[in-house]
């Protein structure tokens, strides 16, 4: 093989496979991301189904041992042991007049005061405000059924849920944020490297001599570029190998969500990231070439690391819908990596188009570089 | 052969190179002589293509660099002013790498390269990472991927920079061999004593300009100087920036 790109790529990986930062940064981000949300997920799953009593101040429990009863009957007691720091206590006030507005038919006001925007302590607030009313709407049966009316009198409607959400789209909201991670490892994985072979190339002053071979500026960066490629989807590959490895053994099913992810949906997965890989390690060249050293590439490139971020977290977050997105790069990827998670049927069309045009993208940004290369100001930060 | 033909090089408002014309002709040493900021570095590198002069030419075999840079680096080698090695790469891959940029393959390569590590005594570090290698070593690998594709022609930027003594004779015994195979060998220094050891012609560069040209004799006489220490110090009007 003796065309220069392959010759330049294959120089660059034996390089950067020996270097083991870049193989580290490689892989931990591969690793390491999915790993994380694992025991996010792990957490939020056991608080979700969490049925162990709720403890909670109760004052004037005097007033109302029935409902206190009750309330134990729901697993829900009087705190003994003080409130975590941090936490801000949930207090259910009974009122003195409880006797008496019960016996002459009133409503009895009981105070629950918490603070409801507290994530922690939702379910518990829930549990709570449910149990009350509860017990409210036994009362309010037993006070009809004593004035020789039927309780059904009080349900107009009885709405009936059926929750037609899959096991699959449950899923997605779940998944997609772990997609996220999917798309961004291709983004993390070849970073050290491209910036080992610009900036890295520049520091250690190994540039000129490169320049000044008969290969051209192009047929270099291309090289390079493929190079950091690999790194790139490599951990693109490892994330979406690991993934479902890892979902198997959270306790989704507790939580009615259940993640299939076959082979061959894996494998496409790994397809659309191809691309993303170019693109990714074109945009890092771009930018990593321009500095002149390791330090001032891995400055720019934390800022540029925020593009891919943003784009995805704010289509994900704002629940943006376009058609738009299924031609873009980046949105592309991401938002048929979406339909694959969801099981809906996937956009063969779009998902090429996107494909070809972050190649594109890829390709002119490649060729800038070579432009860039190729001007002595640049080479030599005249 | 490689020309140079009135370059002009201005960087922002500096001149560098100003109206640069000599030749280094096949089957000899010339021998770019001047202070620091010269014009040396610029020169050379305006040859090999990585700098566009302004005007002027420089031709390499005929070839201009600047309009077809492909063609002619085919046929150079290249010690340049900043070299830099690899870390990770052996003292084998990094010259072996640059061989195979050059279009050399397989068996053909690998002899060559043995062969260049061999001629430049680095048979012990050959196969060792470069991460380590003293100054005198990591110009011997960047001396072994100058000439391991055997140029016709060999433009070197202070080729004697942190060599030892042992170092330095196999480097002049390395240029004389090559000029008597025919290699038209182009190189800059401000060392006096390894101009003269070693040059058939002197070209003194000042501000740009040829202040002088010819060969070590030549130029003492026309000073009327016997040293050319002395004779370079009256060419170029000052001492500053001149190693003995």
């Amino acid at each position: 093989m003796s065309n220069p790109i392959s010759i330049v790529w294959r120089k660059e990986l034996k390089d950067a496979l020996r270097d083991k930062r870049s193989v580290m940064a490689a892989m931990s981000y591969a690793f390491f991301g999915p790993l994380l949300m694992a025991v996010a997920f792990y957490v939020l799953i056991s608080q979700l189904t969490d049925e162990s009593d709720v403890e909670i101040d109760i004052k004037g429990a005097e007033h109302a041992p029935a409902l206190i009863q009750h309330l134990q009957d729901q697993g829900i007691v009087e705190r003994t042991k003080p409130w975590p720091a941090g936490q801000q206590p949930i207090i259910l006030e009974i009122a003195g007049h409880w006797d008496e507005h019960i016996a002459s038919a009133q409503p009895a006001e009981v105070i629950l005061r918490a603070d409801f925007s507290a994530q922690k302590q939702r379910t518990e607030i829930r549990r709570v405000e449910q149990a009350v009313s509860s017990y409210s709407r036994q009362l309010g049966y037993i006070r009809l059924q004593m004035r020789g009316l039927a309780p059904q009198l009080i349900t107009a409607i009885d709405l009936v849920k059926q929750d037609t959400a899959t096991k699959g789209s449950r899923a997605a909201i779940l998944m997609g944020s772990v997609l996220i991670f999917m798309l961004l490892s291709v983004f993390f994985s070849g970073m050290n490297v491209a910036i080992d072979i610009s900036a890295g190339e520049r520091e250690r002053n190994s540039l000129e001599l490169l320049l000044s071979q008969p290969l051209s500026s192009h047929q270099l960066v291309w090289g390079k570029a493929l190079a950091a490629s690999c790194f790139a989807i490599f951990g693109g590959i490892l994330s979406v190998i690991l993934i479902p490895i890892i979902f198997r053994f959270l306790p989704l099913h507790n939580i009615g969500i259940s993640v299939v992810l076959e082979w061959p949906m894996l494998l496409l997965i790994m397809v659309l990231l191809a691309p993303l890989a170019l693109f990714a390690t074109a945009l890092q060249l771009f930018v990593s070439f321009r500095a002149k050293s390791f330090k001032e590439a891995q400055t720019y490139i934390s800022f540029l690391l925020m593009v891919p971020m943003l784009a995805v977290f704010g289509v994900e977050f704002s629940r943006l819908k376009n058609q738009i997105l299924y031609y873009l790069p980046l949105t592309g990827q991401h938002q048929a990596l979406l339909d694959i998670i969801k099981g809906e049927t996937l956009q063969w069309l779009p998902m090429l188009i996107s494909g070809l045009f972050t190649i594109a993208v890829s390709m002119l940004l490649l060729r800038l570089i070579g432009r860039m290369l190729n001007s002595e100001k640049v080479v030599f930060g005249l | 052969m490689i020309e140079v033909k009135s370059l002009h090089k201005t960087f922002s408002k500096v001149i560098a190179l100003d109206g640069l014309s000599f030749s280094a002709p096949e089957g000899q040493i010339t021998g770019l002589l001047g202070p620091n900021g010269a014009g040396k570095t610029t020169c050379l590198r305006t040859i090999y293509g990585l700098l566009r002069a302004d005007s002027g030419q420089a031709l390499i075999d005929g070839v201009d660099a600047n309009l077809n840079p492909l063609q002619a680096r085919r046929h150079i080698g290249i010690f340049p002013d900043k070299f830099g090695l690899y870390e990770r790469l052996t003292a084998r891959e990094q010259v072996a790498y640059f061989a195979t940029l050059h279009g050399m393959k397989g068996e053909h390569r690998d002899q060559a390269v043995a062969e260049v590590l061999k001629r430049l005594d680095m048979d012990a570090i050959a196969d060792r990472r470069a991460q380590g290698f003293s100054q005198g070593q990591r110009m011997k690998v960047a001396l072994a991927q100058a000439i391991v594709h055997q140029p016709k022609h060999l433009i070197l930027d202070e080729p004697s920079r942190g060599l030892d003594v042992m170092s330095t004779r196999v480097l002049r015994d390395l240029l004389r061999e090559l000029r008597q195979q025919g290699t038209s060998i182009l190189f800059s220094s401000h060392v006096m004593q390894e101009v003269a050891a070693l040059c058939d012609q002197v070209v003194v560069i000042a501000k740009g300009k040829v202040a002088a040209q010819g060969t070590t004799e030549e130029l003492c006489e026309l000073t009327g100087e016997t040293a050319l220490e002395e004779a370079f110090v009256k060419i170029i009007g000052t001492d500053e920036g001149i190693a003995a």
